[in-house]
């Protein structure tokens, strides 16, 4: 028999799976550092969440609640620079500095916690309406286009306003919201993955449904899913602060929306920081996790995969 | 010698060599319309073939696209469920010849015992009812390597895991032990340890494909199902591909089924071949004899217009018309819409008329409503006496097929309404032309030696 | 495959200058990790009224020097590096307006006189008193008149190639429009321009530039019966069209739309296209590869009547020699970039000199073969990215030599109409000694 030869790589017989897979990881993250945008959105992305985890340190809770705004009544709406309030605060003397950086805080719980729930159900119930098929799929798809003709932010505002104004419930709200993207997009890229040959080839093998799911289907299909939770991640508290800023949560807790909502009022009369800072720090999280997504699906994308 | 109608012809010599028998198998593809996905019709992609795998062979299934030899091969390889009829695996001579007297009775006229031991023969042997053991027999014995080598291999599993899964899922192997396995393995079909630890898209055509191969050798099958394997791959890296499975063949004693459109590599590869048309076993016989001496004139096209059979290009000769839809076969023989030798026992009937209507020019708007009474008898209404006359002139004259012409037993006009009558025919049966050589043609050349 | 009189490589030295020569063409590419030399340094002519087969596998360059004829390749990445593509244009015959007569061979055509010399043969024109367009320099603008109209082109997937949202007529038409607006001017009776503004528009209409104004301005009653005859006309082109692909009943294919239609009769429709404005120089890229034995044996039967009737060149791309034998009168073969052999068709198959061409045949199956005894060529085709002055067949290559890896090899003439390079000096056919594939690698 005529032999091929190996292919492009030199053979390194050391080789062993791990240090396969890794060295691909780093492959990845190099690309992803290419580009400067996704670059810039990551460093946002690590200040931000350094400041959420940070928080204790850089602002330090003097209340039994660490999530609730600290009042000093005897400071109302100082500008920024004030001895002690270096950001200022605002009407009802609540410090700006503690509010953005324990809002990061709540930001961070906020979009985790709706992103992990939602991601959740989306892809289970996506996965089996597209990996069944048939009337399962009909029924859930149904109820999946009912979830999607209504706006998002419309829909949360009013599950919220039923539930009534807590911080709780704009997560619960949220997450009640956001699965049926995910339910979407999971459904098509399993329609679609689940046509290729190799999930034949693992059926021919004998191996079960499940494992075909786990080996063969997911990891071909979560790519789009894994962007748009990036995505979402900044999104997510983008609506939140919405949410909080007509006055769904409770009032006075560290959030940023809440914050650009007490400061609103003061504006006209020139106090501009209680909104501005918050305000600004919403912007910047929405911004880091959008461009970070955006590079992240570049990288992702399958089509610059096998070109290689 | 013309078989009945429900009789499996055979293309196997009986023996204890068998080791797929399939009997009457019949895929439908049901065809959905509207809001409520109502059924509407039925493509049907494989209507009622046999044939018989032996150990150690290749059986070649060629014909165009869309005649259903791929949907075979996925039923035969259990991806695909079938509609009617079954792929028996792994029955020893005295079973099939059990297997096939039970089935020459029609399922109502089987006595409880006949359906007894069939349904017995069914648990142990039929591919899409076993289960237990003998499932887990077929699905270690039964493997498949697909067209695209790149669709059929995992993007994101390493070459060993890829080749190694089979092992993992039958429990062969495990640890260091599966490594040296895939490595055996990898190097059967010429690549080596250096490959295990890559991804696929880290290699060429060839080498996926050999990759492929490799798995589904794992489990050290009986049976590979070779779907079109090299029709993606250049003609120098094809080569090497075929060597490479005849010497696999050649060590482990596998039966393949060879899957392809490609005359000049199943002449190559095949012991006996069988050539399907929409659905059907047109012609099914020894390599050597299908293309020395055919039987089938659907054969001779599918020879006279592969380039690589020939000396001379003088010979290339194409063949009229389209395939016809597989949701509305033909009556007769379904070749006989394109056959250059057609007879009027070959089953003309209405929608040839129709089909005619479409290609003559101003004619097929004209056609305002058929009423069929049979597929061979109907009343055609046309917007025009005129258009009615002139199909029946048509009818009449040299603008149809002589065959198609003689085979109309009533024709008249009235007003706008042309009735027409074709001789009913039966479907036309596969029939024993020499040894181990069957062909569905009302036509029988006669070439063949038989011996007596 | 019989050659046409008097133009076929056997014959005497060709009376006519080729319609199109290739000279040195280098088309590269970009990529992430260097350039890769696509096409490099490619030449070849093809004769008036001939068919050129270019055979190579994945990946050696023949789509590209195709491509490279009406600037189809897309840049970035690709990169013109070099070489030029000569063209000669043809027009329609003086004396016999298409019919066919002595002066233009029967072929109808006849070659447009160089516009410096007019004829008399100058620096420009090589000395062929033909007006010769370099296609790699023209502009786009120039390029267009060209296109679908001088050189037309057919691909290997009619479904890709033909707009899924416009019925079949329509697509036709817009050839008709877009390259003989005045034949249809004078079929509809228009071309005199009875009145002033409607016969303005009436041909802009035909050149397919009317706007939307002016199109509702077509559809009022003044007008209306000069559109309606100028659409009458078009449908009568696009029918002849089709019909001449032996499209059955092509008024009702005309209404269809591209999904309604097999595989086979999308590709008619493509070639109805492509040669319904009577080319100098069809290009096929693959046409049949996405067809059944059956049907492709229709299109290359098609193609063959076409071009001998019409007298067209024709440069026919496939991955298939066996294909190549059918349709072609001469082969040039590619290999990485190159060209390694060119011939008649008739002694590339008997007496292939290059050690690739041979061993493209030998891996082709047949029966002659023992199972399991195909000849494959070991290896992969290199990677074409800065590639040294050595020959590129060097490393797959049986009879490799010391110069092989040394030297670049240059097409050499062999026999009058044979070129090879190689340096292996072939001892003539028929030579006991002659190494062969089969003794070589068995």
């Amino acid at each position: 028999m005529v032999d091929v030869p190996a292919g492009p790589a030199p053979a390194r017989i050391t080789d062993s799976a791990w240090r396969v897979r890794t060295r691909r990881g780093g492959e990845l993250l190099m690309s992803l550092l290419k580009n400067p945008t996704t670059v810039a959105g990551l460093v946002f992305i690590v200040l931000l969440l350094g400041m959420a985890i940070f928080a204790p340190l850089i602002a330090e809770p003097n209340t039994p609640d660490a999530y609730q705004m600290p009042r000093d009544w005897g400071a109302l709406a100082v500008p920024p620079g004030s001895p002690g309030h270096i950001l200022g605060t605002t009407n009802v003397g609540g410090d700006v500095l503690y509010g953005v950086v324990w809002g990061a805080r709540t930001s961070l719980r906020l979009s985790v916690i709706v992103v992990s729930l939602t991601v959740l159900i989306g892809v289970t119930v996506g996965s089996i309406a597209g990996f069944r098929g048939g009337k399962v799929d009909e029924i859930l798809m149904r109820i999946v286009d009912v979830f999607l003709s209504i706006p998002e932010l419309i829909f949360a505002l009013a599950i919220a306003a039923v539930l009534g104004p807590s911080f709780r419930n704009i997560i619960l709200a949220l997450a009640v919201v956001f699965w049926v993207k995910y339910a979407r997009i999971m459904r098509a890229q399993i329609i679609h993955v689940k046509e290729n040959e190799y999930v034949d080839a693992a059926r021919v093998i004998g191996d079960s449904p499940l494992r075909i799911y786990l080996k063969d289907i997911l990891p071909n299909s979560i790519t789009p899913v894994v962007v748009q939770a990036t995505l979402d991640m900044g999104n997510i508290v983008l609506v939140g602060a919405t949410l909080s800023f007509i006055g769904l949560s409770e009032a006075g807790i560290a959030e940023w929306g809440v914050l650009v909502s007490e400061g609103q009022s003061g504006i006209s009369a020139g106090r501009w920081w209680s909104s501005t800072f918050p305000g600004m720090m919403v912007f910047l999280w929405a911004l880091g996790f959008n461009l970070f997504g955006d590079g992240l699906r570049d990288v992702l994308d399958p089509k610059t995969e096998s070109t290689r | 010698m013309t078989a009945p109608a429900n009789t499996v012809v055979r293309t196997g010599r009986d023996g204890d060599d068998l080791l797929v028998a399939v009997r009457d198998l019949k895929k439908h593809f049901p065809i959905r319309e509207g809001a409520l996905q109502k059924v509407v019709g039925h493509i049907k992609a494989v209507d009622g073939v046999s044939f018989d795998i032996r150990r150690g062979e290749t059986v070649g299934l060629v014909g165009e696209s869309g005649c259903g030899k791929t949907t075979l091969g996925r039923v035969v390889s259990g991806l695909t469920e079938p509609t009617d009829g079954g792929v028996y695996f792994g029955l020893g001579g005295e079973e099939r010849r059990k297997l096939d007297t039970l089935l020459e009775v029609q399922s109502p006229d089987r006595t409880d015992e006949q359906s007894e031991a069939l349904s017995a023969l069914d648990a142990n042997h039929r591919v899409d009812v076993m289960v237990g053991d003998a499932f887990d027999h077929y699905r270690r014995n039964c493997q498949v390597v697909f067209q695209e080598s790149f669709a059929s291999l995992n993007p994101r599993q390493l070459i060993k895991d890829i080749v190694g899964r089979p092992l993992r899922v039958h429990r062969e192997a495990s640890g260091s032990d599966l490594t040296e396995r895939v490595v055996e393995l990898l190097e059967q079909v010429g690549l080596g340890r250096q490959h295990l630890f890559r991804y696929p898209h880290q290699f060429s055509g060839g080498q996926r494909q050999r990759i492929s191969i490799a798995r589904a050798l794992a489990l050290d099958p009986e049976l590979v199902i070779l779907d079109e394997p090299t029709s993606a791959l250049d003609v120098s890296v094809q080569a090497q591909i075929l060597n490479l499975l005849h010497e696999l063949q050649q060590e482990r004693n596998l039966a393949y089924l060879f899957i392809t459109h490609d005359l000049s590599v199943v002449r190559h590869m095949a012991d006996r071949i069988v050539v399907m048309y929409v659905g059907k076993v047109a012609e099914a016989g020894p390599t050597q004899t299908i293309f020395e001496r055919p039987e089938h004139p659907y054969t001779d096209a599918l020879l006279a217009s592969s380039p690589d059979m020939k000396e001379s290009a003088q010979d290339l000769q194409a063949l009229e018309g389209a395939i016809p839809d597989p949701a509305l076969p033909p009556q007769g023989c379904r070749f006989h819409t394109r056959c250059p030798v057609a007879t009027p026992a070959c089953g003309w009937e209405v929608d040839d008329i129709v089909r005619w209507l479409e290609d003559e020019e101003g004619m097929f708007d004209e056609l305002r409503d058929v009423e069929r009474k049979s597929p061979f008898e109907a009343a055609l209404s046309f917007r025009s006496e005129d258009a009615a006359n002139r199909l029946a002139a048509a009818l009449r004259s040299d603008a149809v097929p002589d065959a198609m012409r003689s085979a109309i037993e009533d024709l008249n006009t009235t007003g706008t309404d042309t009735r027409i009558r074709f001789t009913a025919v039966d479907e036309v049966q596969l029939t024993l032309r020499s040894e181990d050589h069957v062909a569905a043609c009302v036509l029988n050349r006669g070439t063949s030696t038989e011996p007596s | 495959m019989s050659l046409i009189d008097g133009i076929g490589p056997e014959a005497a030295p060709r009376a006519r200058p080729a319609v199109a020569s290739v000279k040195d063409l280098r088309v590269h590419f970009r990529s992430k990790v260097g350039v890769v030399h696509a096409v490099d340094g490619v030449s070849f002519d093809i004769g008036d009224g001939e068919t050129l087969g270019l055979v190579g596998e994945t990946g050696c360059g023949k789509s590209v020097t195709a491509r490279s004829f009406l600037d189809l390749v897309p840049m970035p990445p690709g990169i013109k590096a070099g070489g030029a593509i000569e063209f000669r244009p043809h027009h329609t015959c003086p004396s016999c307006d298409g019919a066919g007569c002595e002066t233009c061979d029967d072929s109808g055509r006849q070659a447009e006189p160089c516009d410096s010399c007019n004829g008399g043969g100058c620096e420009g024109c090589g000395h062929t008193g033909q007006r010769t367009i370099d296609l790699l320099e023209i502009s786009e603008k120039d390029l267009q008149t060209i296109r679908g109209n001088r050189i037309a082109m057919i691909f290997q997937d009619p479904g890709k190639a033909l707009n899924p949202a416009l019925p079949i007529g329509e697509q036709v038409a817009e050839v008709f429009f877009q390259h003989r607006a005045d034949d249809l001017l004078a079929d509809a009776g228009a071309s005199d321009g009875t009145e002033a503004l409607g016969g303005a528009l009436i041909q802009r209409k035909a050149g397919l530039k009317t706007s939307r104004i002016e199109d509702f301005l077509l559809s009022l009653p003044p007008l209306r019966g000069q559109r309606t005859k100028l659409m009458a006309a078009v449908q009568t082109r696009v029918a002849e069209a089709l019909a001449e692909t032996q499209i059955p009943n092509p008024r009702k294919v005309m209404d269809r739309y591209p999904h309604e239609l097999s595989g086979g009769m999308r590709q008619r429709v493509m070639i109805a296209q492509a040669i319904a404005c009577d080319p100098d120089l069809l290009i096929a890229d693959e046409p049949t590869t996405a067809l059944d034995v059956t049907v492709q044996a229709r299109i290359l039967e098609l193609i063959r009547d076409l071009q001998q009737r019409h007298r067209t060149s024709v440069l026919y791309i496939s991955h298939d020699l066996s294909l190549v034998k059918e349709v072609c009168d001469r082969v040039a073969v590619m290999y990485a970039g190159r060209i390694v052999e060119s011939a008649a068709t008739s002694s590339i198959f008997t007496d292939p000199h290059h050690p690739y061409t041979q061993g493209l045949l030998a891996a082709i199956p047949s029966a002659n073969h023992e199972r399991g005894r195909l000849v494959a060529i070991p290896g992969n085709v290199p990677e074409l990215i800065d590639p040294p002055a050595a020959c590129r067949f060097a490393g797959r290559c049986p009879y490799e030599a010391p110069a092989c890896t040394a030297h670049d090899p240059l097409a050499t003439t062999i026999t009058a109409n044979h070129e090879v390079a190689c340096f292996i000096h072939h001892a003539p056919a028929g030579d006991e000694e002659r190494p062969t594939w089969d003794r070589k690698v068995r």
